[in-house]
C-alpha cells in the first residue's frame, strides 16, 4: 500500500488550495448571505476557476481537458469545498457530466459539445432527472409499480423529438448551457426500459427555466425548474440508444460499480472539505478564545469534541481517497456509495460539534458555523436519505 | 400522587390555544414570505390576539387579573404556541413568567396597585428581564467542580437620590423581549448593600435606550438596553432575593424553553406525517414504507420521551413537597429535560425534513425553519456542555458558593 500522492496530484491539490484560500474563501460568506437565490451566483469566480482548469478537470486530454485521475478530482473537490462547499460543487458538477459525455456520447456528439464546453469559461453543464412527482422513484424504481418515475415525455416527429413536461430541483439549471435530460420515450415500459437521454442546449426552442429554488444551504449553487413545452430536440442529440437503460456519469462501457461512480465520490469528497474547514476553525477557536480567563481548549469536553471531529474527518479522508483510488484502478466495489452515505453522517456530526464548540456568542451565532451546518443538511436528501442507503445495500446483495 | 391526568381546565386551555394556532397563527406564519429564518419579523397583531386569550398573563394569579396557570399548564401552552411559531411562544412565555414573578411575588403592594392596571389593559405590553452584561457568560466550563473565584460582579449600579428615587446606570445585553417591553426588571449592585437588587423600570422612563438586535439567534426578539442616569421611584425596588428568582437558575425552574423546543419538534413531526401520508413513491404513500415509517416512529418516540421529562419537571415545580418526601429525585429536572429535549428535537426535525426530500431545505417551505429553530434551542444561552456539568455537580452533591459571596 502506498498513500503518497504523485507530483501531479500534489500540484493540483496545491493549486486548488491556493485558489480556495485566495479567491473562494474571501467571497464565501457574502455570497451565502444574499437573500435572493438567483443573485448568490458569481460568474467571476467561475471564470477565474475555469482559467485554472477547475471547470474542465475531468475532460480527457484529447478533448482539451486536463484528464486528471479520480484521486486528483477528489483532492481538488475537497480543497475547494474547504473554502465553500457550494462553489466546489458548481465546478465539480461539470466534471460529473463531462464524464458522462466522454463515456456515453458518440464521437460526433463529443466533437459538437465537448469542444465548445472546453473553450468557453462560462459553459456549465447540468442534468435533469427529478420531477415534481418523481424523486425516489427514479433512484429506486419500485418493481410493483412499473409506471412510476419520471413523466417528461419525448415523442418522435420526423428527425426531431418533441419534449413536454417539467423537471425540478435541477442543479445548474439557471446557469447551464447544456443539459442531459432523461425523458420517457416508451410510457408503457418501466423506467429503465422506457427512458432515453437527450442532450438539450439551453437555447432549445420550447425549453425554458422556471423558478430558481431558494435553499437554506449550498446557497451559491444554483438550482431550478425546467419547463419543456413542445421543445424540439434533434435525433442527433439522443445519447446512446432510444429506450436505452439510464446511463450514469463516469460509468459508460467501463462502469466498475453498476452505479453513479463519480457522483458518489463527489459528495463524499466535498463533505471532506467541509469537515476539514470545521476542524481547522474549531481548533483555532478553542486555542485563541478564552472563557473565564482560560483557553477553551483547556476544557476536557472541548478536547473530546475536537478529537471526535478530527477522528471522523480522518476516517472520511481515508474512505474518500480509497474510493478514488479504486475508481482509478477500475476495482469493482460498492464503496463509493457507502462512502457517500457515511459522509452524510460525518459532515452533519462534525459541523454540529463545531457549532457546539463555538456556542452562541451573546445573541448571535457565528455566520460561518451556521453556514457549515446548513450546507451539511443538504447531504440529508442527496447522499444519506434512506433510498440512497437502500440502493447501496441492494448493490451489495 | 404523581398524576399526569390533565384537569378539565388544562384540557380546555390546550384546545383553545391549539385552535388559535391552527386558525390564526399558522395561516400567517406558514406563508412562504415568513419562513425565511434570516428575515423574521414579529407578528404584533397575533401577539395582541394571544393576549386577548389571556396568554400574555397566563401565569399571573387570578387575584392580579391573570389566568393563574400553574407550571404544567404554562408548559402545555408553550408547546402549543411553539407548534405554531417559536418566536410568538418565546415572547409570550417570557412576559407571562415575569408577570407572575414580579406582580405576584416581588413587587411591593403599593407599586403593584399603581403599575398592574396599565400592564393588564395594554395587550401589547410585554416585560423583559435586563440582567446579562457583556463578558459574563457562564464560566462553568472552566470552573467545573471548583468555585468561580474570578466571576465578575454586575457593573450595573443604583444609587439612592435625596428624595429616595433610585438612579440607575447600566448597560445590559441580549435582553429577551427588549424591543417590545413596556417595563424592565433590571439587576443592579446597590452601593452599601450586599448582593444584587432588582429595580422595575418603565421602558419610557428618561434614560432608557433600547437597541434591538437585527438578526438575533435566540427566538422571540431581543436587544441591548442602556439605562443612563435613569430615575425610578423608591418603591420600584423588588423584594430581596428577586435576582435569583427571576434568573430561575439552579435547574429546578419551569421548563418553558424546553416546552417551546418540544413544540418545534412537534410541528416538524406533524408536517412530516401529513406529507408522508400524501406523497406517493414506490407505488404507495411513503409512510407505508418501512424506512419512512421507522423514521416517523423515531420522531414520535423522541417527542413522547421529551414531553414526559418536561411534564415531570413542570409537575415538580407545582409540587415542591414531592422533593421533601423523596417522591422525586433531587436532581435538576429542568436541566435534565433541557439536555435531552434539545438534542432529541434537532434529530427529530432533521429526520422530519428528510421525509420531504429536497423540499426539506427550501427557504419558502417550513421544514428548514424547524431545523433552524431546533438548532437555535440546542445552541442556546446555556450550552448543553455546561448543562451536563451542572448535572454532574448535582450528582456529586457539589454546592457552588453563591456567585455574590465569591465576588464580595
Amino acid at each position: 500500500m502506498d498513500f503518497a500522492l504523485s507530483n501531479e496530484q500534489r500540484d493540483w491539490q496545491m493549486t486548488a488550495r491556493k485558489f480556495a484560500d485566495e479567491e473562494i474563501r474571501p467571497i464565501s460568506l457574502a455570497r451565502d448571505a444574499i437573500p435572493t437565490a438567483r443573485e448568490t451566483f458569481d460568474w467571476e469566480i467561475v471564470k477565474k476557476g475555469s482559467k485554472l482548469g477547475f471547470r474542465t478537470l475531468a475532460v480527457p486530454k484529447e478533448y482539451g481537458g486536463h484528464g486528471t485521475d479520480f484521486v486528483t478530482q477528489a483532492l481538488v473537490m475537497a480543497e475547494l469545498a474547504r473554502a465553500d462547499s457550494a462553489m466546489s460543487k458548481t465546478f465539480s458538477q461539470n466534471w460529473k457530466w463531462s464524464h458522462l459525455i466522454s463515456h456515453a456520447c458518440s464521437d460526433e456528439q463529443k466533437a459538437r459539445f465537448l469542444k465548445p464546453f472546453v473553450a468557453d469559461d462560462t459553459f456549465l453543464l447540468g442534468k435533469g432527472i427529478s420531477e415534481p412527482g418523481a424523486g425516489s422513484d427514479n433512484r429506486l424504481p419500485p418493481e410493483d409499480d412499473p409506471k412510476s418515475g419520471l413523466k417528461l415525455r419525448a415523442e418522435r416527429k420526423g428527425d426531431d423529438w418533441i419534449l413536454n413536461g417539467e423537471k425540478c430541483f435541477i442543479a445548474n439549471a439557471p446557469v447551464g448551457k447544456l443539459f442531459f435530460i432523461d425523458a420517457r420515450t416508451d410510457p408503457s415500459a418501466p423506467l429503465r426500459q422506457g427512458t432515453t437521454m437527450f442532450l438539450v442546449p439551453r437555447d432549445t426552442p420550447g425549453f425554458r427555466i422556471g423558478k430558481v429554488f431558494n435553499k437554506s444551504g449550498w446557497r451559491f449553487y444554483q438550482n431550478g425548474e425546467m419547463i419543456f413545452e413542445n421543445a424540439r430536440v434533434p435525433q442527433a442529440n439522443v445519447v446512446g440508444q432510444v429506450n436505452g437503460a439510464v446511463r450514469k456519469a463516469g460509468g459508460g462501457g467501463e462502469d466498475t460499480t453498476g452505479g453513479d461512480i463519480f457522483g458518489d465520490l463527489e459528495l463524499c469528497a466535498n463533505a471532506l472539505g467541509i469537515c476539514d474547514d470545521a476542524c481547522q476553525v474549531a481548533m483555532r477557536h478553542a486555542r485563541t478564545v478564552k472563557q473565564g480567563g482560560r483557553y477553551l481548549f483547556e476544557q476536557q469536553i472541548v478536547q473530546l469534541h475536537i478529537n471526535k471531529m478530527y477522528m471522523l474527518t480522518e476516517a472520511l479522508r481515508s474512505f474518500v481517497l480509497r474510493v478514488a483510488w479504486e475508481h482509478d484502478k477500475k476495482i469493482r466495489s460498492c464503496n463509493a456509495g457507502l462512502a457517500m452515505n457515511f459522509s452524510t453522517d460525518v459532515v452533519q456530526q462534525v459541523t454540529e460539534l463545531y457549532m457546539d464548540v463555538r456556542g452562541v456568542e451573546g445573541c448571535s451565532m457565528d455566520h460561518h458555523a451556521d453556514k457549515l451546518a446548513r450546507d451539511a443538511i443538504i447531504w440529508s436528501h442527496l447522499a444519506g436519505d434512506s433510498v440512497q442507503r437502500m440502493k447501496v445495500a441492494r448493490r451489495l446483495s | 400522587m404523581y398524576n399526569l391526568r390533565l384537569s378539565p381546565e388544562q384540557l380546555e386551555i390546550r384546545d383553545t390555544v391549539r385552535e388559535f394556532v391552527t386558525r390564526e397563527v399558522k395561516p400567517v406564519l406558514l406563508k412562504a414570505d415568513r419562513l425565511d429564518v434570516a428575515d423574521r419579523r414579529l407578528p404584533m397583531h397575533l401577539l395582541e390576539e394571544a393576549s386577548r386569550l389571556g396568554l400574555r398573563t397566563l401565569a399571573l394569579s387570578e387575584d392580579n387579573g391573570g389566568i393563574g396557570a400553574d407550571a404544567l399548564t404554562s408548559c402545555i401552552v408553550a408547546e402549543e404556541l411553539a407548534a405554531g411559531d417559536a418566536d410568538i411562544a418565546a415572547v409570550l412565555t417570557e412576559t407571562s413568567r415575569l408577570a407572575h414573578l414580579i406582580f405576584d411575588r416581588a413587587l411591593p403592594q403599593a407599586e403593584r396597585d399603581r403599575l398592574l392596571p396599565k400592564f393588564l389593559a395594554d395587550d401589547g405590553a410585554h416585560l423583559a428581564f435586563a440582567d446579562r452584561e457583556a463578558d459574563t457568560d457562564t464560566r462553568l466550563g472552566v470552573n467545573y467542580h471548583r468555585p468561580d473565584v474570578t466571576a465578575p460582579s454586575l457593573a450595573a449600579t443604583a444609587v439612592q437620590a435625596g428624595n429616595g428615587d433610585w438612579v440607575i446606570t447600566a448597560t445590559k445585553t441580549g435582553v429577551a423581549n427588549a424591543p417590545v417591553a413596556r417595563a424592565f426588571a433590571v439587576t443592579v449592585k446597590i452601593a452599601g448593600r450586599a448582593g444584587e437588587g432588582v429595580l422595575l423600570v418603565a421602558a419610557d422612563a428618561p434614560g432608557v435606550i433600547v437597541a434591538p438586535h437585527a438578526k438575533a439567534w435566540p427566538h422571540g426578539t431581543s436587544g441591548d438596553v442602556t439605562f443612563a442616569d435613569c430615575r425610578v421611584p423608591a418603591g420600584n425596588l423588588l423584594a430581596d432575593g428577586s435576582a435569583a428568582l427571576l434568573r430561575d437558575a439552579g435547574g429546578h425552574g419551569v421548563p418553558l424553553a424546553q416546552a417551546i423546543n418540544l413544540g418545534i419538534g412537534r410541528a416538524a413531526y406533524e408536517a412530516a406525517i401529513g406529507y408522508a401520508k400524501l406523497r406517493v413513491q414506490g407505488g404507495r404513500p411513503i409512510a407505508e414504507h418501512q424506512a419512512i415509517g421507522t423514521k416517523l416512529a423515531n420522531i414520535a418516540i423522541k417527542l413522547e420521551v421529551a414531553r414526559a421529562t418536561i411534564w415531570q419537571a413542570a409537575w415538580a415545580c407545582d409540587h415542591p413537597e414531592a422533593y421533601a418526601d423523596r417522591s422525586l429525585t433531587d436532581l435538576p429536572l429542568q436541566t435534565i429535560a433541557q439536555v435531552f429535549t434539545r438534542e432529541a428535537m434537532l434529530e427529530a426535525a432533521k429526520d422530519a425534513a428528510e421525509v420531504f426530500g429536497a423540499m426539506g431545505v427550501m427557504r419558502d417551505m417550513p421544514m428548514q425553519k424547524y431545523v433552524h429553530d431546533a438548532r437555535v434551542c440546542l445552541h442556546g444561552s446555556d450550552s448543553n456542555r455546561d448543562a451536563r456539568l451542572r448535572i454532574a455537580e448535582a450528582l456529586l452533591g457539589y454546592r457552588r458558593p453563591a456567585l455574590a459571596a465569591a465576588a464580595e
